[in-house]
């Protein structure tokens, strides 16, 4: 790949590179990042094609507003609070659509792509969790998915989604609820 | 990992006080972890630096259309001020009846020239 040269490059020195138009740099930084937004936006909407879509979109989203980025938070929590805002849109706008053209219930609305796992006990751990998280509230969803995917701190949490420490910590409690009740089932 | 061993870590993850960084590794290490596909990046790029050049041609076109209408205002002006010119020139006033061309005529003529009584 290209941007093979820009393996060891400090993150403050990519973002100015991609502002003066170094595609290398800019492929560098969709590099480093894009399995932490494969976790949020997969997690929240399914491992889907559309999913990949929504990816993309936080890129190019990124990229466009990379002379906003003052660099007084992380890059990662930058395009997290993007991939976050981004995913939610489309939660929203999926729900939407359903709601106005089909009788699909919430969990039908995403869709999930068996992967080839090597035993059929990952694929079973795979689905389990897939299936939990498909049937959380999103509001819950995007709790557990920045905790248990992305191994985020409450703290961490609060921060990208712009909560109050408080709530997450009642809404992770409530979660922690529904998924008991949703794994039962599982 | 069992599948009730899976469900207690994804209920331990929550706990507020919970090591999130070891649970997510834990099932990353369980099969459970997502990608985008392979070549993701150049995808990206690709989409990106295509939509850069649309807007680029999009900002040049519309650069073309101001600068076309710069001079045709501009030409338009030397034509007004070249026939206020010539106007004053010939009649040797602004007054309305010589913007109109009818500074030579008396007002009986023109009667004459409505009502067709010769």
């Amino acid at each position: 790949m290209i941007y093979e040269s820009y393996k060891v490059t400090e993150e403050v020195d990519l973002v100015r590179a991609s502002l003066n138009g170094d595609k290398n740099a800019f492929g560098e930084i969709v590099n480093r990042y894009q399995k932490m937004v494969a976790r949020t936006v997969k997690g929240m909407l399914g491992d889907s094609v559309f999913a990949e879509d929504i990816g993309q979109e936080v890129f190019i989203n990124l990229y466009y507003s990379l002379s906003e980025f003052r660099g007084e938070a992380k890059l990662s929590t930058y395009i997290q609070k993007i991939a976050v805002n981004l995913t939610l849109n489309e939660i929203k706008r999926r729900k939407r659509f359903f709601s106005l053209f089909s009788q699909k219930a919430n969990n039908e609305m995403y869709e999930f792509e068996i992967a080839d796992y090597d035993t059929e006990e990952r694929k079973e751990a795979s689905e389990i969790v897939h299936k939990a998280l498909m049937r959380l509230d999103p509001k819950f969803r995007i709790i557990v998915t920045m905790r248990m995917l992305q191994g985020y701190t409450t703290k961490e949490t609060a921060e990208i989604l712009d909560l109050p420490l408080g709530t997450v910590l009642s809404r992770l409690s409530r979660a922690q609820e529904q998924l008991r009740n949703i794994l039962v089932k599982l | 990992m069992n599948k009730s061993e899976i469900k207690k870590l994804i209920i331990s993850s929550l706990n507020a006080e919970a090591d999130a960084v070891g649970v997510s590794g834990k099932l990353e290490k369980e099969g459970i972890s997502y990608n985008f596909s392979e070549n993701f990046s150049d995808k990206v790029l690709n989409k990106l630096f295509s939509a850069v050049l649309t807007v680029n041609r999009e900002v040049e076109f519309v650069k073309y259309m101001n600068f076309a209408f710069y001079r045709i205002a501009l030409t338009g002006v030397a034509a007004i001020i070249v026939l206020l010119v010539s106007i004053f020139l010939r009649e040797g006033s602004f007054s309305f009846n010589s913007f109109l061309g009818l500074s030579d005529n008396y007002d009986e003529s023109i009667v004459c020239l409505l009502t067709g009584n010769m």
